[in-house]
């Protein structure tokens, strides 16, 4: 009784906080943010104190104060996004007591952040799909509100407008997903509904099971929501909106595509080929969203493109199975990217003062006296060391933390990622100038070591704490597997990419390939600059079609005589 | 003889085409309180209409598929037409009419005559309030074409506060009315429609953002204009709440 009444006011703070803002505190400025950080802070502590009481005694529960819509599901997933939204909210708020001290609608734009805060909390507590519609609705308004926080500035507007365009397409799908399972399994309680899907997986709508078809649906509406290509052009470019908007964003809001893939984890057991597709949507966004981060020389834009890419993988962590690790990698991109954002203005500062321009060689080797040319390991050393050892090491840190889930078509593409990642750190101190390549090597192993061992035992543990059902994170893995053959073919491709990648930038580093293109081979090159540089030509594209409609429906009124 | 009910209702309830005379009649109102009033009045006589209709169990199957195709193609084309009207009495109106459509949808698919009555109301006063609206910015600035003066929110802040909620509750923002008129609409009809009425809620939300666009970013270029009292926005405030509460009470069922 006493946990209910406290998990209903976990949403309901921030909600009467921004109440009281938007009531009485509209002209008084420091009033309105004390209030707005103490319910803040408050409901940070109710939900840590819920998230122990979980963790020492409590199992998951329901709480319905309206009945069956406003329901409230208090379950693992529930508690922990509870306190890591509630703690990146609080910073939040602390951080723009300052920093929005000059701008107008002060204790508008700390209402607002209440009231996201309390609708994000509804959302990843939502027992019954109406809620969980309304809340992931309102969460795509309120955010429109806060990025359009400055009505000066009709950049400002643009780009709220092209998140909440893409925000109220990424609906549609939820909707829909929504609907199909009221329908088919007649309830909207998601905890009666995951349970009839265990007993009738294959029932089927337009020749597809309805698992499977809701989990294209579920999936394309985490797209939107997590920035994935080509639903990630707003992303990018909502920079215009106040810093703090920025950080909540990027390091909360961005997630709902991890957090409904995870909610829905029930379902996607029985809805293989809709991981298979997430996957791959997720690979290709990683990659160009990291691919467009490195061309990037705006460094809002940059940790934007960051963003893309981060969620990318986590989307591709879903598509494998590895359900609890998205949320994980959810968690921890968000602090890191939250201070990232906080700490973006003390960057620009710097660059104002250091120029970070690296120094001319003849000026090292002349003046300096130091050696113009970088120190480096031996090659085959390096090469060893750089290909072997992020395998060694993430093979045996698995294997001793989960030794069942080892072989698992899922955990395998994970490690060879965290192959991959760990490969690039080691190439990229190698291709560093120090006067000490050993120790800067040893450095950096040691710190990979800690890394990985870390990672790895907190991600299982947390995998547990999320998932305590080892036959479910099981379904999870076999849902995403596919056919041996296909799965040892496409290890073989990824790893022959990425080696390659590895030697092309190395030799072309070592022995300046690539500065004499001829005619041809440099009309290709400016050519995929081009492409690259006008970020593929997606918002290009999304705004012609959007000007062909607007046309059409003005040639409509015209005929209809606008009535 | 029930058709010619459902055509006689299709005028007040508008659908297209005859949702062209609805359309007509209210914008030649002459102040902007009675064609909120007629936003309100007309969609109940047009139910009270229905009301003498055939059950529409009674209707063979063909017609019923006939009327859905019909009402889902009006909702479809008012909103279409939307995203192109800046000026906000038309857009209103192009607005209500493809809101409206919704309910010709849940009555095919069987839902009783006081349910829709709440239902359009649920969608009439958001629209009345921004008709109201509407003739109070014509008379103070000389028309309601939004997108001339742009940035109407620095000089008339609690108008364009009430303006921007009540565009939001027409466009089946949740938690207001329509939003739920929709839900229940959509979760009364087969599963087939679903793909031809979901887009309603894309294009409410771009025809939303283009006006939101005009009204509340860059500067204001328009002569000075004075503000709506408090008690207006009070007076509205209330409007919206009872909306609400009589949303939440009306589809308790659903819910």
């Amino acid at each position: 009784m006493a946990t209910g009444l406290l998990a209903i006011l976990v949403p309901a703070l921030p909600m009467i906080s921004a109440a009281i803002l938007l009531a009485f505190f509209r002209a008084s400025r420091r009033p309105a943010a004390r209030l707005s950080v103490a319910a803040m802070s408050v409901t940070l502590v109710l939900a840590l104190t819920l998230l122990v009481h979980h963790i020492l005694v409590g199992s998951a529960a329901q709480v319905e104060p309206l009945g069956s819509f406003g329901s409230l599901w208090i379950d693992p997933l529930s508690l922990v996004l509870w306190t890591f939204v509630s703690g990146i909210s609080l910073i939040v708020h602390i951080y723009s007591v300052r920093y929005m001290v000059e701008e107008p609608g002060y204790a508008r734009f700390f209402a607002l952040l209440d009231l996201m805060t309390a609708v994000i909390l509804v959302m990843v507590s939502a027992a019954d799909l109406l809620t969980l519609v309304v809340a992931w609705f309102l969460v795509g308004v309120l955010l429109y509100f806060l990025l359009g926080h400055d009505h000066r500035r009709a950049a400002a507007g643009r780009y709220a407008f092209w998140t909440q365009i893409t925000y109220r397409f990424g609906d549609l799908p939820l909707w829909f997903a929504a609907l199909i399972l009221i329908h088919t399994y007649h309830s909207v309680s998601l905890p009666v509904i995951f349970s009839r899907i265990q007993a009738a997986p294959h029932v089927q709508l337009w020749g597809m099971p309805v698992p499977e078809l809701t989990g294209f649906l579920l999936a394309t509406a985490a797209f939107a929501r997590s920035a994935q290509f080509p639903l990630h052009i707003w992303l990018p470019y909502t920079m215009d909106g106040p810093t703090p908007v920025s950080a909540l964003m990027h390091a909360g809001i961005v997630n709902a595509g991890g957090f409904l893939f995870n909610r829905f984890a029930p379902l996607f057991e029985h809805a293989g080929w809709a991981l298979h597709w997430a996957f791959g949507v997720g690979l290709a966004t990683a990659i160009i969203g990291s691919g467009l981060m490195l061309m990037q020389n705006d460094i809002k834009r940059s940790l934007g493109y960051s963003t893309m890419g981060q969620m990318g993988f986590m989307v591709m962590e879903c598509g494998l199975g590895a359900f609890s690790l998205a949320v994980f990698h959810l968690i921890a991109h968000g602090f890191f990217k939250a201070s990232l954002f906080l700490g973006a203005g003390d960057v620009i500062g710097d660059a104002r003062v250091h120029d970070g321009v690296p120094p001319d060689p003849i000026y090292t080797s002349v003046i300096e006296r130091r050696p113009a040319k970088p120190s480096r390991l031996p090659l085959l050393v390096a090469a060893s060391l750089t290909v072997l050892v992020p395998v060694v090491v993430l093979s045996l840190a698995h294997f001793f933390v989960a030794e069942h889930l080892f072989f698992e078509q899922g955990v395998v593409v994970l490690l060879f990622f965290g192959w991959v990642t760990g490969a690039q750190a080691l190439f990229a101190a190698h291709k560093m100038s120090r006067q000490d390549p050993w120790r800067l090597m040893l450095g950096i192993l040691a710190s990979f070591v800690v890394i990985v061992v870390g990672y790895t035992l907190i991600s299982h543990y947390f995998g547990n704490f999320l998932y305590p059902n080892e036959k479910m994170s099981l379904a999870l893995y076999n849902a995403a597997s596919i056919h041996r053959l296909s799965f040892d073919a496409l290890v073989l491709f990824l790893a022959a990419m990425f080696v390659g990648g590895w030697a092309l930038t190395f030799f072309a580093d070592s022995f300046e390939l690539g500065r004499d293109l001829g005619g041809r081979g440099r009309s290709v090159y400016l050519g995929i600059y081009a492409l690259l540089s006008r970020e593929l030509y997606v918002a290009d594209i999304y705004e012609r079609l959007g000007q062909i409609v607007v046309h059409g429906s003005r040639r409509l009124n015209v005929w209809l005589g606008w009535c | 003889m029930g058709l010619m009910w459902c055509v006689l209702a299709a005028a007040f309830l508008p659908l297209f085409p005859l949702s062209w005379l609805f359309n007509r009649a209210v914008a030649s109102l002459p102040v902007g309180a009675v064609q909120g009033g007629a936003a309100l009045l007309l969609p109940q006589l047009g139910l009270a209409l229905l009301h003498w209709a055939p059950a529409v169990q009674a209707w063979p199957r063909m017609e019923r598929e006939g009327g859905m195709v019909v009402a889902t193609v009006s909702a479809l084309l008012y909103a279409v037409r939307a995203l192109s009207a800046r000026d906000l009495g038309i857009w209103t109106r192009l607005v209500l009419s493809s809101g409206l459509a919704t309910i010709w949808l849940a009555w095919w698919a069987g839902t009783p005559i006081s349910a829709l009555r709440v239902m359009a109301l649920g969608w009439s006063l958001p629209a009345g309030v921004a008709l109201v609206l509407t003739g109070v910015l014509v008379r103070r600035a000389g028309g309601a074409y939004i997108g001339l003066q742009g940035g109407l929110v620095a000089v008339m802040p609690r108008m364009t506060t009430s303006l921007v909620i009540a565009v939001l509750a027409l466009t089946a923002t949740p938690v207001f009315s329509p939003f739920f008129a929709l839900w229940k609409g959509l979760g009364s009809v087969p599963v087939a429609w679903l793909p031809f009425w979901l887009p309603l809620l894309f294009l409410w939300g771009w025809a939303a953002g283009r006006l939101f666009q005009d009204l509340l970013f860059g500067d204001y270029r328009g002569e000075p204009v004075t503000d709506i009292g408090r008690a207006g926005v009070v007076l509205i405030a209330l409007v919206f709440v009872a909306s609400v509460a009589l949303s939440f009470a009306a589809n308790g069922g659903l819910l």
